[in-house]
């Protein structure tokens, strides 16, 4: 059987005009290019052929199949961009319909503080703890250098349990009053060099209003080593304060009294509201954040009640006795400690006034963050 | 603590100017909060720490002044005065209530109007104005910080002073008229009929000094801090005595303070003194401590270079006796008053704050890596988290502590439960037991401000007769949210909370989780499940009960919880060799299709169980498709729909060869399970 290459090849091109779609091109694909297509009937055919014409034969089928496969991929184009231009204007959404979501959970702005303030401690280098919330007296007074009478372990300012304290006969457990006895434990079980922060929920008998709350969020941080010194807290805390309130806040550390540390310090940013003002620039979009007399005079800044100055943590060198009463040798340990409110920073960095909303979880507070 | 400059300038040449001199105060640790006007005054109004009680008046903290700006100041001049050996009758009887007692006895005293100058000074602090003994008090207090009280001395019965507890019954109306019990809690001073004043805290109404005074008594003493802070506290009042006394007044000034006052008195009432007594029951807050400060600790410690005769000054200039400087070492005494200076580092920080914190050198430490990995408690809940709000449900946080009766209203009544043994209100009466109420509460008030579909979660504690646990706590409620493209609007059921646990679940464990019948009364029955994770009980999933919701004021009735216990799966978490990578397999599948009518006692699980069983390795997976329960069905069953899917991972499956496993499985469905082909 012999084949006319050149008057097939103008049977195709001829055919192949007529395709108007793409249905028909597949059509046309498999008359020629599929299993039991021409293309594959010639190659089935060289067998029968006299070998000297095989090699001829041969390269003639080759150059019309990829001749064919041309013309299919060409006419695909051209078919699709065809069909692009008449769909095009028939289908004309209103893209100012809202999009649709999966509705994403939103996490609650004090979990969301935490991470923040954790996730920059982790950046240096620290380490997430956490301790329990019912503790002893120990844990929560004694090893923190809290005498045995002082105020805060009175009964109106810690909140006791009905369980008696294991290490103290007579006594009961309580709630912690502050997350510092979590560092007692992770000091009591690891050696030097110690970097870590400890985030959690403490507890203080405190009449519930718009800034106290009984129950509330703290996060402790501890640094132990040989060689830390004053400068470094000061270095540390620097770093942390503009990485969160940015890096056009002013700081001071002015000195406090804590019993865990020595010295101690807390520390102040300038007010991000009147910039360290303490009066508040008359702009409509600030105007809300003003105290105004009755009379409509302006009082200055509500937030930081013109001062300036906003408290956002209290810190220190840890004091000699916490480290003996965590168990390491006398004089060997030096380090920095330092404890911030999550409210309080959450309430600052979003303008919040009340510290109920935190937990009464309206959906359209939760939604807002 | 109000200070009045114009006072203050008596004792110390000030120099600068008031807002100067606020900030320096407030960073040496004495916070000006407010800077007042009161008439022609300047008076700050400062914050002072528990462990200063000696910046409590002005002379304290006109020394304070003087060190902070480095300016030299005076102490009030005391003329050397005959004491009249005539004692007063003062017996101390609780000798450890009260350490100290200066009694003065002064006679023929005129009582009038206090002299303007004096006025003026306490009207500038908003003091109020009594007359000339009471005001002096009053001012002595102030200036020296040494509280102080007049009696009179002719309403005293047997003219005498006994410092006693009181006893049961006993009762005293105080000055501002209120009738107060007193207990043997209560430190009183006493004549011979009875108490006469509140030890420290507030005197009598009948023994005040008024104008027809003729004789009167000068209370100076020491009284036990904790004791004074406990009455102030069970009685409810807070006087500017009371808070000096339960910080811990200046045992020296106990005297000198009264001196102060005596002259006054004398000076201003025209009185006679004709009678003193100092009782002195304890000695030994004499005997402070002598401090080895190490010359290099300064630097090493604070990394500052301060010189050594800067510390000198510094230390002096608040009353610190140097004792001796030796090469490396300075020997010195704190002052009496400074209770809070017990060793090397305290006085690191005095010379730290009076030079000023922020003059110091700012570095950042070395932070080491060590061995110690983050709380894996940490990971784990972050992971949870993550996946919730990938579903959709919101965080809330609530609080720990509830009331007791939340727990009847929820019908978990189960629990022992830990109490508060001092909870302010009912509300905060135990440590939860279970996230249920809280999360319910949480519904209520949502629903109640017309938010009705809620998915909420939370990861907290729960406190238990054996110790806390973190639990995960996931309520839902309400509808789908709407998406405008289809009507269809499907209200949340057991299934949804189903498929929220399980995706959760499924995150941080690899280990088979099975959902079994189960009965708790806070749920309904038959929507009511515990969750299995490996055989082992994690928690229970169902629909709130009716009952419970009706409790919490709950109108709509498709609610749903689960409360997973975090630490028992957590003990799952992290075991990554059981799961393992799949190759993906390349040939096809086939699907096909099967609907059963099947008799209600079978579960979806039985019938999936026969498949797989008799899937012979090319069954790959069961897909649930619907669920039908109605007429079309025959009664006592329901219809069922699901696929099979048919693959083998190394070729084409042939048509008749899933045929063959597909008719056999369909026959055992009706032959095991007596299904009725649909």
């Amino acid at each position: 059987m012999s084949w006319n290459f050149q008057e097939i090849q103008e049977t195709i091109e001829k055919e192949a005009s007529q395709v108007a779609n793409l249905k028909d091109l597949e059509t046309f694909r498999i008359k020629y290019l599929g299993r039991k297509g021409l293309v594959q009937e010639i190659f089935a055919s060289l067998s029968s052929l006299p070998h000297m014409e095989r090699p001829l034969v041969g390269k003639s089928v080759n150059t019309l199949r990829s001749n064919i496969t041309t013309i299919v991929e060409d006419k695909k184009k051209a078919i699709r961009d065809r069909c692009a231009g008449i769909a095009a204007p028939l289908e004309e959404l209103d893209v100012t319909i809202p999009g649709v979501t999966m509705g994403v959970g939103h996490q609650h702005v004090l979990t969301q503080t935490i991470d923040a303030i954790c996730s920059i401690f982790e950046g240096l280098g620290f380490v997430v703890q956490e301790g329990p919330e019912i503790e002893t007296e120990f844990n929560n007074f004694t090893a923190l250098n809290i005498p045995v009478d002082h105020p805060s372990r009175d009964s109106f300012d810690t909140f006791y349990i009905d369980s008696p304290d294991p290490q103290r006969k007579g006594r009961y457990q309580l709630m912690r009053s502050h997350t510092s006895p979590a560092q007692i434990r992770v000091m009591q079980n690891n050696a030097p060099p110690l970097a870590v922060v400890v985030p959690g929920r403490v507890y203080r008998p405190d009449s519930v209003d718009a800034s106290h709350s009984f129950m509330f969020h703290q996060i402790e941080g501890l640094l132990v080593d040989v060689d830390i010194r004053f400068s470094d807290l000061k270095g540390l805390l620097t770093v942390f304060c503009q990485r969160f309130f940015g890096k056009k806040i002013k700081m001071r550390f002015r000195p406090h009294f804590f019993p865990f540390t020595e010295p101690s310090a807390e520390v102040d940013i300038s007010c991000y509201i009147c910039g360290g003002n303490g009066w508040v620039a008359p702009s409509s979009s600030v105007l809300s954040s003003m105290n105004t007399s009755l009379t409509g005079e302006p009082q200055g800044c509500s937030v930081c009640r013109r001062k300036g100055w906003l408290e956002i943590m209290g810190c220190g060198m840890v004091h000699p006795r916490v480290f003996t009463a965590a168990g390491y040798p006398k004089g060997k340990y030096v380090g920095l400690a330092f404890g911030l409110g999550v409210e309080r920073i959450a309430m600052l960095k979003y303008g919040i006034n009340d510290i109920r909303i935190f937990f009464e979880n309206d959906v359209r507070f939760l939604e807002q963050f | 603590m109000k200070l009045s400059l114009t006072w203050l300038k008596d004792y110390v040449a000030v120099g600068v100017s008031p807002e100067k001199l606020a900030h320096k105060l407030t960073m040496a640790g004495l916070e000006v909060e407010k800077i007042l006007t009161v008439g022609a005054e300047t008076v700050f109004e400062l914050e002072i720490t528990p462990n200063r009680p000696d910046c409590l008046s002005v002379l304290g903290l006109a020394r304070e002044v003087s060190a902070v700006l480095n300016v030299s100041r005076k102490v009030p001049r005391l003329p050397k005065r005959l004491f009249p050996s005539a004692p007063c009758n003062i017996r101390i009887l609780d000798r450890k209530g009260c350490l100290r007692y200066v009694g003065t006895l002064i006679r023929n005293v005129r009582i009038g109007q206090a002299p303007e100058w004096i006025k003026k000074r306490l009207v500038s602090l908003e003091m109020r104005s009594i007359n000339n003994a009471v005001d002096i008090t009053n001012f002595c207090l102030m200036e020296t910080g040494q509280p102080l009280h007049v009696f009179d001395y002719d309403k005293l019965e047997g003219g005498k002073i006994v410092v006693r507890r009181a006893s049961a019954g006993e009762t005293l109306v105080t000055i501002d008229g209120i009738e107060r019990k007193l207990d043997s809690s209560i430190l009183v001073i006493a004549d011979n009929k009875g108490p006469v004043a509140i030890a420290g805290v507030m005197g009598g109404k009948d023994t005040q000094v008024t104008e027809n005074t003729k004789n009167i008594l000068l209370e100076s003493a020491y009284f036990d801090p904790t004791l004074i802070r406990q009455m102030a506290r069970a009685l409810g009042i807070s006087s500017e005595s009371s808070y000096r006394f339960e910080r811990g007044v200046d045992y020296d000034m106990v005297k000198s303070g009264a001196q102060r006052a005596i002259g006054l008195l004398l000076d201003c009432t025209s009185g006679r003194l004709a009678g003193y007594s100092d009782e002195v029951v304890a000695h030994q807050r004499l005997a402070g401590p002598v401090i080895n400060l190490q010359k290099d600790r300064v630097r090493r410690f604070l990394g500052a270079d301060i010189p050594v005769p800067r510390c000198r000054r510094i230390l002096q200039s608040l009353g610190f006796d140097i004792k001796a400087s030796k090469k490396d070492i300075l020997k010195v005494k704190p002052p009496v008053f400074r209770e809070d200076i017990q060793e090397e580092m305290d006085v690191v920080e005095e010379i730290a704050r009076v030079n000023g914190y922020d003059d110091l050198p700012v570095s950042l430490p070395v932070v080491k890596v060590t061995s110690l990995a983050a709380d894996v408690r940490w990971k784990f809940r972050q992971t949870i988290r993550a996946s919730l709000l990938a579903q959709g449900v919101n965080e809330v946080i609530t609080y720990s502590l509830i009331n007791e009766k939340d727990l009847a209203r929820t019908k978990q009544t189960q629990f022992q439960v830990i109490k508060i043994q001092n909870p302010l209100a009912s509300d905060q009466g135990i440590l939860r037991p279970s996230l249920l109420p809280s999360l319910l509460s949480v519904a209520a008030f949502n629903i109640n401000r017309g938010q009705k579909n809620l998915k909420l979660f939370e990861t907290g504690r729960i406190y238990l007769s054996d110790g806390e646990k973190e639990a995960l706590g996931i309520l839902i409620t309400g509808r789908h949210e709407a998406d405008w493209r289809e009507n269809r609007k499907y209200a949340f059921d057991f299934y949804d909370m189903k498929g929220i646990a399980t995706q959760v679940i499924a995150r941080v464990c690899a280990k088979d989780l099975n959902m079994e019948n189960d009965s708790h009364p806070f749920f309904t029955a038959g929507q009511d499940v515990s969750v299995v994770v490996n055989g082992t009980p994690l928690g229970s999933l169902g629909k709130v009960a009716d009952e419970v919701l009706v409790n919490w004021d709950i109108k709509q009735r498709n609610v749903f919880f689960v409360q997973i216990d975090l630490e028992a799966l957590r003990s799952f978490y992290g075991v990554f060799d059981e799961k393992r990578y799949r190759s993906l397999v390349e040939y096809p599948a086939i699907v096909r299709d099967v609907s059963l009518a099947v008799n209600k006692g079978i579960c979806f699980k039985e019938v999936s169980a026969v498949a797989l069983r008799l899937g012979g390795g090319i069954l790959d997976s069961v897909k649930f498709v619907e669920e039908y329960r109605g007429d079309k069905i025959p009664l006592g069953r329901r219809g069922i729909v699901f696929s099979l899917c048919y693959r083998a991972h190394d070729r084409t499956l042939r048509e008749e060869e899933v045929n063959n496993t597909h008719e056999q499985i369909v026959r055992a469905f009706v032959v095991e399970l007596g299904a009725i082909r649909r």
